[in-house]
């Protein structure tokens, strides 16, 4: 099969813009002395322009897709040539991308994610909407073994909805993505920055105060409304649908994604909330697998199921997916809150003293030691970031809790366990404690957002990691005896 | 628990004065240019390099692994303890390895791989040649007798 007629001037257009804006840039810049120069730069660039849409036909004429029996066949490129067999069995997710271009013309990309490589192993760009659609469904129904070509009706029928997110709900979730910290970071800056740019006087004069308290609001708000537009835009219109064992999402306003996630593939699920969402009883729901995830979703191989929604909601919904029943979290022991209040007191220390340094260096008289009134904060914010932690080790899964300002809730089932790691840094031995950390596959993950129990105590983190690997090869055991019971 | 081999501190210890060199000659560049007196770049220097000697003897002290029922067990770390467990069923592969510093000492690793995010490669360091030869060939086994890089793995 071959792409859409329709992608050869739109991958031409798409390419070509880069040529005629730098052909643009450089008649525009001074390097045309004399008369004859934009002439020329004309001339290469038409040129340039002719040269990349016969590349483009020529990409759309060598480029093929095919159905085997087992593997999807994509034969692409026209100078150097690439065969590629993607396994069946082996497709994580595959992803439609249609951005508002393409959506104008009729036309989408498709992205087939396996769990090797570093970026999406099999991308058609780009193909009729109807054909991607199409696409998604074939490669599920052969996923799962029928190779026959029966009629998508009946399987559009069995769908069901799970979720679908209403204007409302969508207004919230842009209201409530809202990050705390990204406030506390911006009152700190903001009105730090802004005496300076004012005028650089020696004193602070009431009116400057009030000048920096006005930015800094402003600041905030700005920060806010951007972040609810940018979440307005990524999840407008999302709605989450079962078929058979897999589920796909549609979500966007200006670029529409709809991705499909195969249950057998789910290698952990997530549940985050901030202190607003908590306070308003909403939550967030993850879906990793070990593909990568389409733009936007961080490229972590994690797909936003839910962006958001009540919270009993969310985690009936994660019970859907991953049947790990209602945890019952084991808190780290209490002496780990006198670790966070000296490890906060050190990190207020620190930044009374940059503070102080910064404004004695640029000569401005101001009570920095001030800061150290925040002290007392300390103690409450080690209490919560202590209650907020937790882990919890079922039946069938391993729940973890971290984080107050971004709790995540991460359940891992223990299938899914690649190594357990067990970690006791010099400072944690003083207390006694250990992190153990749960790893599944996936793309690397940079901000250490695995699975973890931090801090518990080191018999229990002992006993935990050996849990983890006698449970993980029972659960392996059992999986094979039903596989092999089933077929 | 196996140990490391001992020759493994030689190479640590190497690889600490080489640093320390590194440190001094940019120290001693500095003091040209600055008015940083000489014997700080000195004590410095001195004091990456007995630093850096101690920990190559305390890394060796305290690595060790072990192959268990169902997992390859290694114990490493000097400031941060890690403790890993990589059972037998992930591994996607094992390789034995030799950089050129390691066939100088006569030594090898080798290297285990899972499908995992975080702990993907994990290496054994200060092998003899046929030890990691040995242990590649053996974790191969234990990996394909558990049935390890089937459609479980992912």
């Amino acid at each position: 099969m071959k792409l859409s007629p329709k992608a050869v001037p739109y991958r031409a257009f798409k390419r070509a813009s880069s040529v005629v804006f730098m052909a643009a840039v450089a008649v525009s810049s001074g390097a045309t002395a004399d008369l004859m120069a934009p002439l020329a730069i004309l001339g290469l660039a038409t040129a340039a322009v002719v040269a990349v849409i016969g590349y483009e036909v020529a990409y759309y004429q060598r480029f093929e897709y095919e159905f085997t029996g087992d593997t999807l066949d994509i034969t692409s490129g026209v100078f150097s040539r690439r065969e590629r067999e993607l396994p069946y069995h082996r497709i994580q997710n595959v992803d439609v991308t249609r951005n508002i271009v393409p959506r104008l013309l009729g036309i989408a990309s498709v992205g087939i994610e396996t769990a090797g490589g570093r970026e999406t192993e099999g991308s058609i760009q780009y193909v009729s909407a109807s054909e991607a659609d199409r696409l998604q469904r074939e490669i599920d129904r052969r996923k799962r073994g029928a190779d026959t070509t029966a009629t998508t009706e009946a399987e559009s029928a069995a769908e069901e909805e799970l979720f679908a997110l209403s204007s409302s709900e969508l207004g919230l979730a842009g209201v409530l993505s809202f990050d705390p910290r990204v406030a506390g970071i911006l009152t700190l800056v903001g009105p730090g920055s802004i005496p300076v740019l004012g005028g650089l006087g020696a004193d602070l004069s009431l009116s400057t105060v009030a000048v920096a308290l006005v930015g800094g609001a402003t600041l905030v708000l700005a920060a806010w409304l951007l972040g609810a537009v940018v979440t307005v835009i990524n999840y407008y219109g999302f709605r989450l649908v079962r078929t058979g064992d897999e589920f796909r999402y549609e979500r966007g306003l200006i670029r529409r994604y709809s991705g499909s996630i195969p249950r057998s593939k789910v290698q952990s699920i997530t549940v985050e909330d901030n202190p607003l969402k908590r306070l308003f009883g909403y939550a967030t729901l993850t879906v990793e697998t070990a593909g990568y995830g389409p733009g936007g979703a961080g490229g972590r191989g994690s797909q936003v199921a839910v962006p958001i929604a009540g919270a009993e909601r969310v985690r009936a919904l994660a019970r859907d997916v991953e049947p790990f029943g209602e945890p019952t979290f084991d808190r780290p022991p209490g002496r780990v809150r006198r670790r966070y209040v000296i490890r906060y007191l050190l990190a207020l220390g620190a930044i009374t003293a940059v503070v102080g340094a910064a404004l004695s260096w640029a000569s401005i008289q101001a009570p920095w030691y001030a800061l150290g009134l925040l002290a007392p904060l300390v103690l409450p914010a080690a209490h919560l970031k202590w209650r907020h932690r937790g882990v919890w080790a079922g039946p069938d899964h391993v729940v973890t809790r971290n984080g107050v300002w971004r709790r995540s809730i991460k359940v891992v089932p223990y299938y899914r366990v690649q190594t357990v790691v067990d970690s006791r840094s010099i400072f944690q031995r003083r207390y006694g404690l250990a992190t153990v950390t749960v790893d599944t596959a996936g793309s690397v993950s940079v901000l250490g957002r695995e699975a973890a129990a931090v801090d518990v105590a080191i018999d229990n983190g002992v006993s935990l990691r050996e849990t983890l690997g006698t449970r993980l090869n029972d659960a392996l055991q059992e999986r094979r005896q039903t596989a092999a019971r089933g077929s | 628990m196996n140990r490391l081999h001992p020759r493994i501190q030689v190479v640590w210890g190497v690889r600490a004065v080489v640093f320390a060199i590194i440190i001094g000659v940019v120290g001693a560049v500095a003091t040209r240019f600055t008015s940083l007196p000489p014997w700080v770049v000195g004590g410095v220097a001195v004091t990456i390099l007995v630093l850096g000697l101690g920990f190559a003897i305390a890394r060796y002290r305290r690595w060790s692994y072990e192959i268990r029922d169902d997992a390859l067990y290694l114990e490493r770390g000097v400031l941060t303890e890690i403790r890993m467990v990589v059972p037998f069923v992930r591994i996607q592969h094992v390789d034995s390895r030799r950089n050129p510093v390691e066939r100088l000492t006569g030594l090898a690793s080798t290297v285990v791989y899972t499908a995992g995010s975080r702990g993907a490669d994990v290496r054994i360091p200060g092998l003899t040649d046929g030890e990691a030869r040995e242990l590649r060939e053996r974790l191969k086994q234990l990996s394909i007798a558990t049935g390890g890089g089937d459609d479980d793995a992912v």
